[in-house]
């Protein structure tokens, strides 16, 4: 190998971890405002009968509906299922990283 | 006979510096030279109040340590000066470092067209066993370009075609930047000099001593002086006694004829290797005598012409590259520092000569040398021969080490030899033969004296691939000693090295694709089985439809307990896909990165090539 390559591995000598805390927030921030948003545009788009297709989010997300209201019902229940999913891949990740390099 | 616990051959910076380090720890030492002079290569000679180094010698230094001690000898004498230089040839300046513009002009576009094909041609068939100086070059600028710019100068210097010049001679010239180094220098690139000014580039400006570098030694030898040590001058030694891996005494003789012989219990040369070996007594075993016979040196001659002219032209130096003459560069001492020439009314030039000391021309007579001095500068259009008032010529054998194909090996072999010496150490340019600059050479006398002390040092280590840790471990293990008092002028990347690495070195660090593909998986199928789940538990006379779309990308899946296996399954290697794949182009995208900023680095480095030879 030359000394070029060595350089270039530089990069591939350590492996990343993910701060999984850090990643929920960021995906409970994604998850809540972005779902937020999607229903805020829809109700402001089509009025309060719109959105019948994100309605069924209800089925998971119980009080949730394509309403004001419902917008911030919506924000909280995507800001935990997103933390809930970053917090997961972070975790997992780390574990396996951690497994991996034993 | 005078008894000393240190000896030490050579007054250059490497001996000076090892006796100075010494002195201030309360050792002291001989310091034997041959000339009447101290200073080495880095001597300045004073010629009728004008004065003029042997060479260039610009201050810059990236071991901290090293900017330490020319503060600490030459205190405020330093001067900040813009750098100009340019490059003759075929009867054109050029600006250096290369200006495209400027030499798309001075070339012509034929040529310069020519030069682009050379260059692709360099980058599409590239020479993967890179041997020789030529090759080295070519790959990087291509063949052409290296035929106008690095062949006839590189040539003249060394005096050997560039196909029989190693490849490590420029590699050793031009490291590969690491990443860190390169990531370091694009994020906290300007350094901080001697007096603690930012510098951009050595391109741009650099330090040099009011009244040359030679200062800095005539102050060194009063220093040591005043630590108790000694300098003798004009002392060549001829012989270094030895028996059982220990040197006992070395001897020589004065320049009035008399034996001179001085004992101690440590020896430090700074000789040039060949004479090293030749000096020993008894001789070293044949393969290392011949092995010295083989390491060759060459020498340079300087002609000083005092110009009846209060300027010539503004650059500190330039480049002669034009085969019809002999000269290969001009230092103009005046505008390295005014207080260089007497009367400001006239400039003093040196024509600089690279030869072997076979050579016709080493052994012409001052009056001939001046003459070919004038007659070159004539001829490519500087001066007038009326106009030269006075010159003088300076010779210094071997100058510069030379790296030939065979000089490793054979520097290994004697390398080999004198470490089963318990108190000989050799340092400094010659005595490594290795190619280094006077800052090189002081920390090789650094470390000879703390080895002297009990510290242990590779003095080989200078110089070379190791060089950036070494440095970095000269800066740690001396902070509190006495070696390095308080940071006046660190760099500013040598003070922030340490967290900026560790920041470097997470920011760049790799995402493991088969974790993440696993962490991704496992959240998608196991989403996807909830999801499926809850709409299962809730019921209803349709259970799912929507969710039921996802059959269009998940083979059989419904919601069905069945189907929520299913995708379970499928959804975790479709999120396994696309966790992998993620991290495959982040990574990717990173080593990218990574590549462009050490190649704009190496390029910035490879601009000033010829400053290096």
């Amino acid at each position: 190998m030359n000394s070029q390559s060595k350089q270039t591995d530089e990069i591939s000598r350590t492996l990343a971890r993910i701060k999984a805390d850090a990643l929920a927030v960021v995906c409970a921030v994604i998850g809540g405002v972005g779902l937020f948003a999607m229903t805020a545009w829809l109700v402001i788009k089509d009025g309060q009968q719109a959105g019948q297709h994100l309605q069924l989010l209800s089925n998971y997300f119980v009080g949730y509906s394509v309403t004001w209201p419902g917008a911030f019902v919506g924000l909280v229940y995507g800001a935990m299922t997103g933390g809930a999913v970053g917090w997961a891949i972070g975790r997992i990740y780390n574990r396996v990283v951690n497994v991996r390099q034993r | 006979m005078s008894r000393e616990s240190s000896v030490i051959i050579g007054a250059g910076p490497a001996g000076l510096t090892a006796a100075y380090e010494l002195g201030k720890r309360g050792v002291t030492s001989t310091v034997l030279e041959a000339s009447d002079q101290v200073g080495g290569i880095s001597k300045t000679v004073n010629y009728r109040g004008y004065r003029f180094d042997i060479g260039g010698h610009r201050f810059f230094s990236k071991v901290p340590l090293i900017n330490e001690l020319w503060h600490e000898i030459l205190g405020e004498e330093f001067l900040l000066r813009p750098r100009i230089s340019r490059i003759y040839y075929n009867q054109h300046f050029f600006d250096y470092p290369l200006k495209p513009l400027n030499a798309l002009a001075g070339l012509g576009p034929l040529e310069s067209f020519l030069i682009g094909l050379s260059y692709i041609k360099a980058k599409f068939f590239h020479i993967h066993d890179e041997k020789t100086f030529e090759q080295w070059v070519s790959n990087r600028f291509g063949y052409r370009l290296y035929n106008i710019f690095f062949k006839t100068y590189t040539e003249k210097v060394w005096g050997i075609p560039c196909h029989e010049i190693s490849a490590d001679w420029a590699a050793q010239r031009i490291k590969n930047l690491s990443l860190k180094q390169a990531v370091r220098n694009a994020l906290f690139g300007a350094k901080q000099g001697m007096d603690g000014s930012t510098l951009t580039s050595l391109i741009e400006q650099f330090h040099y001593p009011r009244f040359g570098p030679g200062l800095m030694w005539e102050r060194c030898r009063s220093l040591i002086e005043s630590q108790g040590s000694r300098t003798v001058q004009g002392v060549k030694v001829e012989r270094i006694r030895h028996r059982q891996g220990r040197v006992d005494c070395v001897s020589g003789w004065s320049a009035s004829g008399e034996q001179l012989e001085y004992d101690g219990r440590h020896f430090v040369s700074t000789m040039p290797l060949r004479e090293l070996v030749h000096a020993l007594d008894p001789l070293p075993p044949e393969e290392v005598f011949k092995a010295a016979q083989a390491l060759r040196y060459r020498d340079y001659l300087t002609v000083v012409l005092v110009i009846d002219r209060e300027s010539v032209f503004p650059d500190n130096w330039l480049y002669v590259h034009s085969p019809e003459v002999k000269l290969g560069r001009i230092q103009n001492y005046k505008n390295w520092s005014p207080y260089m020439v007497p009367d400001p009314s006239r400039t003093s030039l040196g024509l600089e000569y690279f030869l072997w000391d076979k050579d016709e021309e080493w052994t012409w007579s001052q009056e001939r040398l001046i003459e070919l001095g004038i007659r070159e500068c004539a001829q490519i259009g500087l001066i007038e021969p009326r106009e030269v008032k006075d010159g003088t010529v300076v010779r210094m054998e071997k100058a510069y080490p030379v790296y030939d194909q065979t000089y490793q090996e054979s520097v290994a072999t004697i390398r080999r030899y004198l470490e089963t010496f318990s108190n000989l150490q050799t340092i400094g340019r010659n005595g490594l033969h290795r190619y280094n600059n006077q800052d090189h050479s002081m920390l090789t006398g650094v470390y000879a004296a703390g080895n002297i002390l009990g510290e242990r040092h590779d003095v080989w280590s200078v110089n070379t691939e190791k060089e950036y840790h070494e440095e970095e471990r000269v800066a740690k293990s001396s902070a509190g000693d006495r070696l390095v008092p308080t940071r006046v002028s660190v760099s500013v990347g040598e003070a922030i090295e340490e967290p900026e690495d560790k920041v470097i070195e997470i920011a760049f660090a790799k995402i493991d694709p088969l974790a993440l593909g696993v962490a991704v998986g496992v959240v998608s199928g196991l989403g996807i089985f909830m999801a499926s789940a809850i709409l299962l538990l809730r019921g209803g006379t349709v259970v799912g439809p929507t969710l039921s779309l996802l059959a269009n990308y998940l083979f059989g899946f419904e919601v069905t307990w069945t189907g929520a296996v299913m995708g379970l399954f499928e959804g975790g290697m479709l999120g396994f896909a696309v966790g992998a794949l993620a991290a495959g182009l982040r990574n990717w995208a990173l080593k990218a990165y990574a590549k462009i900023v050490r190649w704009r680095g190496e390029r910035e480095d490879r601009r000033h090539l010829l400053d290096k030879m």
